[in-house]
């Protein structure tokens, strides 16, 4: 019989991946005693935000992050897959999220494309070490799904610019000492050649930074108002006016299209299907357990094969032959379909815990502490974040099948 | 619970030279107005393109070497039939590549030689018979009877939808015996007390037929040695993966026809795929079909590799793909409009092979059903 899986891996990466393992066990922080936060979008305490912080700081200096970013900027210069193994021990161990998810997983991955070497100097280990968190300024109240509408205006000043505007779900913008921020900087050109991007400092004067607060009742993103904010010459990514490509970059990594993070998951709990499974074996419904209605059954196994499918991809889409109707599908497909895979799962297990959903957080009897209930409304953020699911699958349509652009 | 995969998926540069060599030989010789022409054949397929597929290996492509085939993999064989679905290659194929299966799993050494050549030859056109009266998709459930008498056994019972019947010199066909087991038998056609009545089916290039065995007398050897139930088994999973493969062959070619048409048609001076109501229902084809093809290889990988799972990845193969290719069909007719609703549109052809197929071997419903028992239920009960 061939090998399987972990056999095939190179004896290098199979010792590189139990020692990962073994170190995740060791070292999973113990239980803080207070609420955590499901994902990077909702962190709002200061408390939440140093442990957090604490435990990346831990990881990097262990060796386990930025493995593939070259070692002048404070990686290691180790193959992408040597990241991808701990990505994969992190969330098989469910340790906690990283809270720099921005900056190890947008911002990094686009300074090491787009940035000087003075940049890359600058900017990359602090993102590493948590040191210093960054947030991104893209959205507006008027530029959402249309981004390039974007109207914050950076003005050019003797030493460098003058940024004046306004930027919502401005997730971290609190805890930030960076922002990427897309503005737009020669109002006369066109709506995409106008735009540049630069590296702000979150602590210039003329910033206000106002929390919001999410369906959840949680806080943990923000609107940004710029009233003349300065920034230095150097603060401008890449060229001037090459804001919305350098945007789009970013968008490829934000949204998995491209691979090069420094590390980490997004989420504390990557949820699987067979985490709903064991749901439904305790939870309940005419005195027998859950797991034994046959609807239920039906759609678990449903998703079921959707999560299978998700994670067989991944190894389909490494054998070239394999996707060559469509090489580009499966990466452009990969946020719609997971953010959508990852709603109909907590929706589900809201149903399956039946009158339980409707305890909500900070009910002691609530089953799993309210974990299902507050996973399903934190979902929409996946959804709509980072391009909604209907901008998605323009995108899909349009750069994938070829179709016409949609008005 | 799902099996282990190689990395690789054990793909080689075989694979590839074979799947292009199916892809070149159907555009050559499986045009649409070919698949058109068959489907109003009375014979509905062509034995010359047949016996062509038979001299580049193709019949006997998973028939072991010692058993007169090529004795290449469930991979080689879903690629294969990838390729058939797009084209909707009309013909036997389906059906004797399912008694392939089965005689593998149950013939003696001198059975498979007896029969094993002259199948991968394409002078024995073989079928395996699953259907009866009576729906079951699981092979326990079996009405007809073979009954022991001195030297040999008597054949008693209908078997229906059964491919290519009445074309086939050979059906294998599983008969309940006294022992409350099926065992599988292997029956020369023509022969005398088995009637062979044509069946209109929905799918016109796919012909089946109701075979009646009505207390036929076949010889001792006529029995397949190996045990029934598992020999079964092993050709319904074989099956569920093989069919799952040309099913998604079958919605890459519906996807490709939406999207052409969705390019080409303008409607309020603008190509209707511009129209979101029109584009997002063709990106949720594609995102189907791409879910259902990564199972088709996955499983198909997976008995490749005789993992002792493989039944789960074989059964979400079939599954995803009896929900995804109906779909895509019937968004495929919906936005060709008016056009989608004419014999003219090829789009109805994809259609009825479709529903044929999700009705064939188990719906979505059923393999989750088998699914969820494995998933949720200690022991597992399915």
């Amino acid at each position: 019989m061939p090998p399987l899986a972990e056999e095939v891996e190179s004896k290098e990466n199979a010792a590189f991946r139990r020692e990962a393992r073994a170190w995740m066990e060791a070292n999973r922080p113990p239980d803080p005693g207070f609420k955590l936060p499901q994902s990077f979008l909702e962190v709002e305490s200061d408390r939440q935000f140093e442990f957090l912080r604490d435990w990346q700081r831990k990881v990097y200096e262990a060796g386990y992050l930025g493995l593939d970013w070259p070692a002048e900027y404070g990686g290691r210069g180790d193959p992408l897959k040597r990241q991808r193994i701990v990505s994969q021990e992190m969330a098989r161990a469910r340790v906690p999220f990283l809270v720099n998810v921005i900056g190890l997983q947008w911002a990094g991955p686009t300074i090491l494309v787009h940035g000087s070497e003075e940049q890359k100097r600058r900017f990359l280990k602090p993102i590493l070490s948590a040191e210093e968190i960054w947030c991104q300024g893209f959205s507006e109240p008027g530029a959402g799904s249309d981004l390039a509408s974007v109207q914050t205006r950076a003005e050019r000043t003797a030493g460098g610019w003058e940024v004046t505007g306004h930027k919502v779900w401005t997730t971290l913008a609190h805890q930030s000492k960076w922002m990427i921020l897309l503005a737009r900087t020669d109002p006369q050109a066109g709506k995409y050649e106008g735009l540049s991007y630069f590296l702000f400092p979150m602590d210039a004067p003329g910033v206000t930074v106002q929390p919001l607060v999410k369906m959840t009742g949680e806080g943990g993103f923000n609107q940004v108002i710029f009233d003349r904010s300065p920034m230095p010459e150097e603060a401008l990514l890449g060229r001037l006016g090459q804001g919305w490509q350098i945007a789009m970059t970013t968008l490829l990594f934000e949204r998995g299209a491209s691979e090069g993070s420094g590390g980490g998951q997004a989420t504390a709990s990557a949820e699987s299907l067979r985490r709903v499974a064991d749901l439904a074996r305790r939870a309940r419904r005419d005195g027998r357990p859950a797991a034994e209605d046959p609807v239920l059954r039906d759609r678990m196994v449903q998703l079921w094969i959707t999560e299978e499918a998700l994670r067989l991809g991944s190894l389909r889409v490494r054998i070239p032959e394999l996707v060559a109707e469509r090489p580009q599908a499966l990466r452009f497909m990969s946020k719609l379909v997971y953010s959508e895979f990852n709603q109909q799962l907590a929706e589900l297990a809201c149903e399956i815990l039946g009158p339980e959903t409707n305890l909500w957080l900070g009910d002691p009897r609530a089953m799993d502490r309210a974990e299902w209930p507050r996973a399903y409304l934190n979902s929409f953020g996946m959804t709509i974040g980072g391009g909604t699911s209907e901008i998605q699958r323009n995108i899909v349509g349009e750069r994938v099948l070829g179709l016409p652009k949609s008005k | 619970m799902y099996p282990q995969l190689p990395v690789d998926f054990g793909f080689t540069e075989e694979h590839e030279i074979l799947r292009q060599s199916v892809r070149r030989f159907l555009e050559e010789r499986c045009p649409f107005s070919e698949v058109r022409r068959l489907a109003a054949d009375p014979l509905g397929y062509d034995p010359g393109l047949w016996k062509e597929m038979a001299t580049l290996g193709w019949i006997g492509l998973t028939l072991s070497e010692a058993s007169g085939g090529a004795g290449l993999g469930q991979l080689h064989l879903a690629l294969v039939l990838d390729e058939m679905g797009r084209r909707l290659l009309p013909g036997p194929y389906l059906g004797s590549v399912l008694a392939s299966f089965a005689l593998e799993a149950a013939g003696s050494d001198a059975q498979r030689g007896r029969f094993g050549a002259a199948i991968a030859s394409g002078e024995l056109l073989a079928t395996l018979a699953l259907g009866e009266p009576v729906a079951s998709w699981e092979p326990e459930h079996v009405a007809a009877t073979a009954e022991p008498v001195e030297g040999g056994w008597v054949l008693r019972g209908l078997k229906t939808g059964v491919l290519s019947a009445a074309s086939a010199g050979l059906v294998i066909a599983p008969f309940g015996t006294p022992d409350g087991t099926p065992a599988l038998f292997a029956v020369e056609l023509p022969a005398p007390g088995v009637a062979v009545e044509p069946e209109i089916g929905i799918d016109p290039t796919r012909r089946t037929a109701r075979v009646a065995f009505d207390g036929i007398r076949v010889a001792r050897e006529a029995c397949l040695e190996g045990p029934g139930l598992e020999a079964l088994r092993v050709a319904c999973r074989r099956g569920y993966a093989a069919l799952a493969a040309e099913m998604v062959g079958g919605t890459e070619a519906v996807l490709e026809l939406t999207r052409r048409y969705a390019i080409g048609r303008k409607q309020f001076d603008r190509q209707i795929g511009s129209f979101q109501a029109v584009k997002h229902p063709i990106v949720d084809t594609l995102i189907g079909l791409e879910l259902a093809r990564t199972h088709a290889l996955a499983a198909a990988v997976a008995l490749d590799q005789a993992a002792p799972e493989a039944e789960v990845a074989a059964r979400m193969a079939k599954a995803i793909a009896s929900e995804v290719y109906p779909v895509a069909v019937r968004r495929g007719v919906q936005l060709h409009g008016g056009y989608g609703f004419t014999w003219d549109c090829d789009v109805h052809f994809y259609f009825k092979r479709a529903l044929w197929s999700r009705a064939t071997l188990g719906d979505g419903a059923h393999h989750r059903r088998h699914l969820a028992a494995r998933l949720l239920d200690d022991p597992p009960t399915g």
